[in-house]
């Protein structure tokens, strides 16, 4: 991510105490522990689906740790006016919060400024060319055909729905790829289609009226009518021009193959160790990084879905080969903890919307 | 080896943002009651939240973090209410660090500029640190030549750490520091751990050697530097004084006891501010003692319940109050 500065004796202190035996971290953690992950889906409630998540958030204290959130908006798209692809799109972005200083006068204002508060230290440029970065890993991984949903589609043909993913990094303490492969899923699971139902619009038939004299009006004079020629494209307009909302007040049904959505795991290596979830001053202190995305479809055949390797070291193709199977491994893990996590809060945010009602 | 938790409830229960909330050594009366003038006496702390009237306008100066609105001082930050003779102010909970002159403070350089470093140092904006304020190699007394300004990034270069000390002020406020003491320059053999500022209390000394064998520089700027102990005798001498020594970028050999030591006093030191303790020497000695005691793993000094039971057992409960405080004013 964005090099954080550090001095040579630091780095030398983590590089050091990495390549110890046994290693140690600055925070006393194994090599391959985690900090805590907080995650809470439904943040939004003008979203389709949303979540929020946070790594590494001290207890008590206000702040802390990397933060994203994600969230999914739905939108109709045409597909005959060249807008929309048939069978729907995904687009993902990623943004972070340019709120920089709220301050509390006789009104409460905020103040709007170039620099984001995840990253102050950077210039713009450097955000930029970091934002469009994030967006491109997040695009190619989640957008890819093999994931993509089969219930974006309303009508076949002519509408569908265009998913749109934005990501906010709110903060970064480290490892925020993780993060928001790690929210982004939680917000592609949270994700509610609305159901809908194709209205079929009924022309009216006797066209010709407009050309007869008004005296002709009542008379049914369909049987005249030749039949349209081969040229008439007015008849397929006819069958399920648009459609409804059947329920208004249902959510809808959730995205197909929700199970697939990647998870990203990311290896910092330090030849010969590598360790997972790094803080800044280590990832500043390592020279590669290995970004994995792996699918976990169906349990048994994990799918490798993208792949990035950061940073100025070099790897042979042998090493690459065993930290993907590593990664594997790790990614697993990652994706049960993630997966019972977010079958959780299912369960509580069920519980909470009929204990509202109960309470009407 | 990962683990997934909720985010804490802001709100206890349903509804309980519909009932206002006080803590309960408050009397409901109290509250409500106005406040006169001698509720600013010397050496009482107030705490206020923000929007709360502190005291009629017609009394009393507003200062920073107040506002006036319809005749009456308004707190616009959470924080302790200060008086300097009609002058009201609040300092907030949580604020950059507010230099003053002579304090200790641990920098990173961000910039080197003709002549000067730019210093990152928790304020409103970097500090300064000329090259006329520190001290090169040659003895104290050498004059600043120009191949000295022409080779500024053998002594600091871009992400050094460094103490020094608050000399003066710029006109736009900024500080500028200087390192013209044997005990102050650039960082080596440990960590940083960074704790809001208004966490660090004045003492007699901010270099504290725990013994541990390990050494602390307390910035009050909130960046603490933990580090493996040097030796007083060991530490670079005014005669033998090499820009080797003093601006070098390599570490000594640390053992490993001694890493694992840096990493829980480290701990200590984050878990104590995430329950907003003021830090002290005397507290961390007797924090690191209990957790020796304990022979717990460094790690698990972040969980939850265990930072609760030690700053417990030290008998440290002034969170309650400030941080009832915080919540319920800050963001």
């Amino acid at each position: 991510m964005a090099a954080q500065l550090v001095s040579k004796s630091e780095r030398a202190y983590i590089q050091a105490s990495l390549q110890a035996t046994p290693p140690l971290r600055g925070d006393g953690r194994g090599l391959l522990d985690f900090r805590t992950v907080l995650l809470e889906t439904g943040v939004a409630p003008l979203a389709n689906g949303s979540a929020k998540l946070n790594i590494g958030k001290m207890p008590h204290e206000g702040g802390g740790g990397t933060e994203v959130l994600a969230a999914t908006k739905l939108e109709v798209e045409d597909v005959e006016s060249g807008d929309g692809v048939d069978g729907g799109r995904v687009v993902c972005s990623v943004s972070w919060c340019a709120i920089r200083s709220i301050q509390l006068e006789p009104i409460v204002q905020l103040t709007k400024d170039s620099s984001p508060s995840a990253y102050p230290h950077l210039s713009s440029n450097a955000l930029d060319e970091l934002q469009y970065d994030l967006t491109v890993i997040l695009q190619q991984t989640i957008g890819h055909p093999s994931l993509h949903p089969q219930n974006l589609t309303i009508i076949p043909r002519k509408k569908s729905w265009l998913l749109n993913l934005d990501a906010v990094i709110l903060a970064d303490a480290g490892n925020a790829v993780d993060a928001l492969f790690m929210a982004a899923r939680a917000a592609l699971w949270d994700t509610k289609v609305p159901r809908t139902r194709a209205v079929e619009y009924q022309a009216p038939e006797d066209s010709q009226t407009t050309r007869d004299s008004a005296s002709a009006m009542d008379v049914d004079n369909r049987e005249a009518i030749p039949t349209a020629s081969g040229f008439d494209t007015r008849e397929m307009a006819r069958t399920a021009a648009d459609f409804e909302l059947p329920d208004y007040w249902d959510e809808g049904e959730v995205l197909h193959g929700r199970e697939r959505w990647p998870v990203c795991i990311t290896l910092n290596l330090l030849p010969p160790s590598h360790f997972l979830d790094a803080t800044p001053p280590e990832e500043a202190s390592v020279p590669l990084r290995m970004h994995l995305m792996y699918s976990f479809a169906s349990p048994s055949t994990p799918k490798l879905q993208s792949m990035r390797l950061l940073g100025p070291g070099e790897l042979n193709s042998a090493q690459i080969k065993s930290y993907i199977s590593e990664g594997e491994k790790y990614a697993r893990e990652l994706f049960n903890a993630l997966e019972s996590k977010l079958r959780e809060e299912d369960v509580r945010r069920n519980v909470k919307a009929r204990d509202r009602f109960a309470q009407r | 080896m990962i683990s997934f938790a909720s985010f804490p409830s802001t709100s206890e229960g349903s509804g309980s943002y519909t009932n206002t909330r006080h803590h309960p050594k408050i009397e409901e009366d109290e509250v409500g009651m106005d406040l006169d003038e001698d509720d600013f006496e010397e050496g009482t702390q107030r705490l206020t939240v923000p929007g709360e009237s502190i005291t009629s306008s017609h009394a009393f100066m507003r200062g920073h973090g107040t506002f006036v609105d319809d005749e009456e001082v308004i707190a616009s930050v959470a924080g302790t209410v200060e008086r300097v003779n009609k002058l009201i102010t609040v300092r907030a909970v949580r604020s950059r660090y507010n230099p003053e002159v002579g304090d200790l403070v641990v920098g990173r350089i961000t910039e080197v500029q003709p002549r000067r470093w730019k210093v990152d140092a928790n304020s409103r904006q970097d500090a300064v640190l000329m090259l006329s304020s520190v001290n090169l190699p040659g003895g104290v007394q050498r004059r600043k030549l120009e191949s000295d300004e022409l080779q500024m990034r053998t002594f600091f270069e871009e992400g050094d750490l460094l103490v020094a000390e608050v000399q003066a002020f710029f006109a736009d406020g900024a500080m500028s520091l200087h390192t013209r003491s044997l005990r102050y320059g650039k960082l080596r053999n440990g960590q940083l751990v960074t704790v809001p500022p208004i966490l660090i209390r004045r003492l007699k000394s901010h270099f504290v050697a725990l013994p541990c064998g390990v050494d602390l520089i307390l910035g009050l700027n909130g960046y603490i530097w933990v580090s493996k102990h040097v030796k007083e005798s060991e530490q670079e001498g005014e005669e033998g004084f090499d820009a080797e020594a003093v601006y070098s970028n390599k570490n000594d050999s640390i053992d490993d006891a001694t890493r694992i030591a840096v990493s829980r006093v480290s701990n200590i030191i984050k878990v104590l501010a995430a329950h907003f303790v003021p830090l002290t020497d005397t507290i961390l000695l007797e924090a690191y003692e209990w957790v020796v005691e304990q022979e717990g793993n460094v790690k698990d000094l972040l969980s939850d319940e265990f930072g609760e039971t030690m700053v417990a057992s030290l008998g440290l409960v002034p969170i309650s109050l400030l941080t009832d405080v915080m919540h319920t004013g800050g963001f």
